[in-house]
C-alpha cells in the first residue's frame, strides 16, 4: 500500500521546469523590449537630428536666396521659394519679414497660428511639437529682413509610435511563440511521460501476478501523470457486491481503512457508484458544492474534485479507479482518457490476479483429491488382502493334509486355486505399493545387505517357473562384492519383477542375471532372449498400467505396474533403470544402485 | 512328553484358525488371545514357550505388548515372532527394536511360519 508521504518526483520535475520556462519566456520578453527601447531612442535621436539638418539647409537657402530679392522688393521670388520650401511635409510654418513688414507668413492647416508664433523649442523632445528657427537676412552685411520656420515633430512622431507598435507587436509575437513552444514541449514531454508509464504498467501487468504491487504502479503513475493528488483502485466483490481497496497512493492508513469499512456499493451516491451505473466516467468538480456526499471523510481530508472511471470486462465489473484532487474543477479530457487506459490496465491486473487464485484453487484441490484417491487405494487394497490371506492359508493347510487325506484330483485343483490367490495377492500388492508410493507413504527400510544373498533369494524364487518353461537361468555376481546398504526387500522386489517378467515372456533360450560393481555403484543386469521391445514399447513400458502389447497382459497376466514401481524403488536409492533391446532380439532390464545408500531420495 | 504351548495373539478369526489348525497337527498345543491385554495377561499366567505377535490389535499394538512381556525378567526369554503386516514399510525394524527374536510377513505361508517356529523350539 502507498502512503501520503510518498514523494511524487515527476511531479515536482515538471513543475521546476515550468517555473523555469516561465522565467525564461519573461527573460526573452525583457531583453527584447531593451533592445526596443535603446533602439528607438536611437532612432529619435536619428530623426532629430535629420530635421535639424533639414532646417539648417533650409534656413541656409534662405540667407543665400532671399536676401536679394527682398532687397529689389521681387516679392514672386520670396512666394516662389516659401512654396518650394512647403514641399518638404514636415515645415509647417514660415513668415519672412522685409524690415518689421511681413511679406508672407505661410501655415499649414490645422495648426494653430498661436502656437506656432511662441513656440521656442529648439529640440523635439519631451511633449514639443516643434522646432522652430528663426534667423536675420542680411544683404551686404546690412539686416534687410527676418525669416522664421517651424517644423513640425509631428510625422516623426507618428513614425516613432509606429515603430513602438512593431516593436511591441514583435515582442508579443516571439513570446507567443516561445510560450506555444514551450507548451507544446512540454505536451509531448507530458505524453511522452504517459507512454512511458503505460509500457512499465503493462510490462509490469504481463510479468508479475503480484496484484498488489501492478495496481500499486497504475495507481501511483495515474495520480502523478494527471496532477491529482490521490487515488484509489477497488476491487469488486461480488460476494459482498461493495467496493474494497486494492491499492491507493497519497492516502494515509485511516483513510484506507475508512474507504474499508464504508463498503460501498455499486448505485451508492459516491463518485465510482454513479461511475459505475452510468458505466462512464464520472466527475466531481467541487466537493463544497456537493451537500451529504456518502463518504465524509474524503472532503475532510481535504479532497475536493474527484474523478471516477469503472473497471469492466466484457461487461464484468472488476472494480473502479478513483482519482482525487485537492484543486476544485473539472478534470480536463485527456486526463479523462488517460485514466481510462489505466482502468484497462487494471482490469487485465485483476484478471489475471483473479485467474491466477482460481488456478491456484484447483491445483490444491486436485491435489487433495489424489491424496485421498491413493489413500483410498492403499486402504481398499489392504482391505482386499485380509480375506484373500486367510483364502490362501486354508489351502495351503488343505493341500498339507491337515484335514485329512485329499484325493489328487482335488490336490490337483486346489495347486490352481493356490496359484491363482498368489498371483491375485501379487496383482494387489502392486496396487497397494504404487498407490502408497503416490501418497508418499513409501518409505525405505535402509539396512546392511549383500547383493549376492538378494540375487541367490530371488534365484531360488524362480527357479521352478523357469524351469517349468525349460528355460536356463545363468547368474553372474562377483564373489568379492562389499557390503552394501539399502532396503533389501524393495531391491529384491525389483529384482524379482524383472526375472520373472522376463521369465514370463520368454519362450524358449535364457535369462541371465549380472551384477557388476564401479565407483561405489552396482550395475544390475536381467538379460532374456524373448520377443524384444520395439523403440516405442520402451519408451512407455515404465509408465504406470502399460505393457508392450495388450494381447500379452491377457495372455500373461500381470498388473502392469511392477516396472513402473520398480523404477520409483530404484530412483528412492538414487539409480537408474533403463531397458536395451531389439524386436526378436531378446531385451536387457538394468539398473543402477549406489552401494550405500544412507538416505532416501524424494521427488 | 508335554506339549509345547504357543501363545497366538491375533484378533483375526480366520488367521487365528489357521495357526490353531496348523499348529495342533504339528503336535503343539495353542493358547489363543484376541486383544494385546489378554495376550500379555496370558504370557504372565499361562507359561508359553513361544508367543507368535500380530502387529495390529484392537488395544494396542504388538509392538507395546512384546514391550511389556520382554520388560517382565521371567517372560523375557520366551521367543516372540512378530507378524508384519506388508503394507507397512519399516514393522520389521520396529519389530526388532520392540524385543521381537524374528518376524514374519502377512500373508505368511503355514509351511514357512512352521519352519520358523520349529528354529525355536527345537
Amino acid at each position: 500500500m502507498q502512503n501520503t508521504s510518498a514523494p511524487a518526483p515527476t511531479h515536482k520535475a515538471r513543475t521546476v521546469s515550468r517555473v523555469f520556462s516561465y522565467t525564461f519566456i519573461g527573460i526573452v520578453a525583457l531583453i527584447l523590449i531593451a533592445f526596443a527601447a535603446v533602439g528607438i531612442a536611437f532612432n529619435i535621436i536619428l530623426i532629430e537630428g535629420e530635421l535639424d539638418k533639414r532646417l539648417d539647409n533650409v534656413m541656409k537657402l534662405a540667407q543665400t536666396r532671399l536676401p536679394a530679392p527682398l532687397k529689389h522688393l521681387e516679392n514672386d521670388i520670396v512666394f516662389s521659394f516659401v512654396e518650394t520650401i512647403f514641399l518638404d511635409e514636415s515645415i509647417v510654418y514660415t513668415k519672412i519679414l522685409r524690415k518689421d513688414q511681413i511679406i508672407i507668413e505661410k501655415k499649414r492647416p490645422g495648426f494653430e497660428l498661436k502656437a506656432l508664433e511662441t513656440s521656442t523649442q529648439a529640440s523635439l523632445f519631451l511633449g514639443s511639437k516643434f522646432i522652430v528657427r528663426s534667423s536675420d537676412l542680411d544683404f551686404a552685411n546690412s539686416k534687410i529682413g527676418k525669416i522664421r520656420i517651424v517644423v513640425s515633430g509631428e510625422s516623426a512622431r507618428k513614425q516613432v509610435l509606429w515603430q513602438i507598435y512593431g516593436i511591441v507587436v514583435l515582442i508579443v509575437l516571439i513570446t507567443a511563440a516561445i510560450w506555444i513552444f514551450e507548451a507544446r514541449t512540454g505536451q509531448l514531454g507530458q505524453s511522452v511521460e504517459e507512454q512511458k508509464a503505460l509500457v512499465e504498467i503493462s510490462q509490469v501487468v504481463s510479468s508479475n501476478l503480484n496484484v498488489e504491487a501492478v495496481l500499486s504502479g497504475i495507481v501511483q503513475h495515474a495520480v502523478q501523470l494527471s496532477k491529482a493528488d490521490a487515488g484509489t483502485i477497488y476491487e469488486f466483490d461480488e460476494t459482498e457486491q461493495v467496493f474494497v481497496p486494492r491499492a491507493n497512493y497519497g492516502v494515509d492508513t485511516e483513510f484506507i481503512e475508512a474507504l474499508r469499512e464504508s463498503a460501498h456499493g455499486v448505485g451508492d451516491d459516491t463518485v465510482i457508484g454513479r461511475a459505475v451505473i452510468k458505466r462512464a466516467p464520472e466527475q466531481i468538480p467541487d466537493l463544497e458544492y456537493v451537500a451529504d456526499y456518502p463518504l465524509p471523510f474524503v472532503k475532510e481530508a481535504g479532497f475536493r474534485a474527484m474523478l471516477a472511471v469503472p473497471l469492466l470486462r466484457e461487461d464484468r465489473l472488476f472494480g473502479g479507479l478513483v482519482l482525487r484532487r485537492k484543486e476544485a474543477g473539472w478534470f480536463s479530457n485527456p486526463v479523462v482518457k488517460l485514466l481510462q487506459t489505466f482502468a484497462t490496465q487494471s482490469v487485465v491486473a485483476l484478471h489475471n490476479a483473479q485467474l491466477f487464485r482460481e488456478i491456484e484453487q484447483k491445483g490444491r484441490e486436485i491435489e487433495i483429491a489424489n491424496k485421498h484417491k491413493s489413500q483410498f487405494l492403499a486402504n481398499m487394497s489392504h482391505e482386499l488382502r485380509t480375506p484373500l490371506n486367510a483364502i490362501l492359508g486354508y489351502t495351503e493347510l488343505i493341500l498339507d493334509n491337515i484335514y485329512g487325506d485329499v484325493p489328487e484330483k482335488i490336490q490337483e485343483v486346489l495347486e490352481r486355486l493356490g496359484k491363482n490367490g498368489r498371483h491375485l495377492l501379487g496383482l494387489i500388492n502392486d496396487v497397494l505399493d504404487l498407490s502408497k508410493i503416490e501418497a508418499g507413504q513409501l518409505t525405505l527400510s535402509l539396512n546392511d545387505y549383500s547383493i549376492g544373498e538378494v540375487v541367490q533369494t530371488v534365484i531360488t524364487s524362480v527357479e521352478a517357473l523357469a524351469a517349468e518353461k525349460k528355460l536356463g537361468l545363468k547368474v553372474r555376481v562377483p564373489p568379492d562384492l562389499s557390503i552394501a546398504r539399502g532396503d533389501e526387500q524393495r531391491i529384491a522386489q525389483v529384482l524379482l519383477n524383472l526375472l520373472g517378467n522376463a521369465i514370463k515372456f520368454t519362450d524358449e533360450g535364457e535369462v541371465r542375471v549380472e551384477v557388476t560393481a564401479s565407483d561405489e555403484t552396482f550395475l544390475v543386469s536381467v538379460a532374456d532372449t524373448g520377443p524384444g521391445l520395439s523403440e516405442a514399447d520402451q519408451k512407455i513400458i515404465f509408465d504406470e498400467f502399460q505393457q508392450a502389447d495388450d494381447s500379452n497382459t491377457r495372455e500373461k497376466g500381470g498388473s502392469g505396474l511392477g516396472l513402473s514401481i520398480s523404477k520409483k524403488i530404484v530412483e528412492m536409492h538414487g539409480g537408474r533403470i533403463w531397458v536395451e533391446s531389439n524386436v526378436g532380439n531378446g531385451s536387457t532390464f538394468r539398473f543402477t544402485l549406489p552401494v550405500r545408500v544412507e538416505r532416501q531420495r524424494d521427488e | 512328553m508335554m506339549k509345547k504351548k504357543i501363545l497366538v495373539i491375533e484378533d483375526n478369526e480366520d488367521n487365528r484358525r489357521i495357526v490353531r489348525d496348523l499348529l495342533t497337527s504339528a503336535g503343539y498345543e495353542v493358547i489363543e488371545a484376541v486383544t494385546a491385554q489378554e495376550g500379555v495377561t496370558a504370557a504372565e499366567t499361562l507359561g508359553p514357550e513361544l508367543i507368535l505377535m500380530d502387529i495390529q490389535l484392537p488395544d494396542f499394538d504388538g509392538y507395546e505388548a512384546t514391550r511389556r512381556i520382554k520388560a517382565n525378567p521371567t517372560l523375557n526369554p520366551i521367543p516372540i515372532i512378530a507378524v508384519t503386516s506388508y503394507a507397512l514399510s519399516g514393522d520389521d525394524k520396529k519389530a526388532f527394536e520392540a524385543g521381537c527374536d524374528a518376524y514374519v510377513t502377512k500373508p505368511f505361508s503355514p509351511r514357512e511360519l512352521l519352519a520358523k517356529i520349529r528354529e525355536y523350539l527345537e
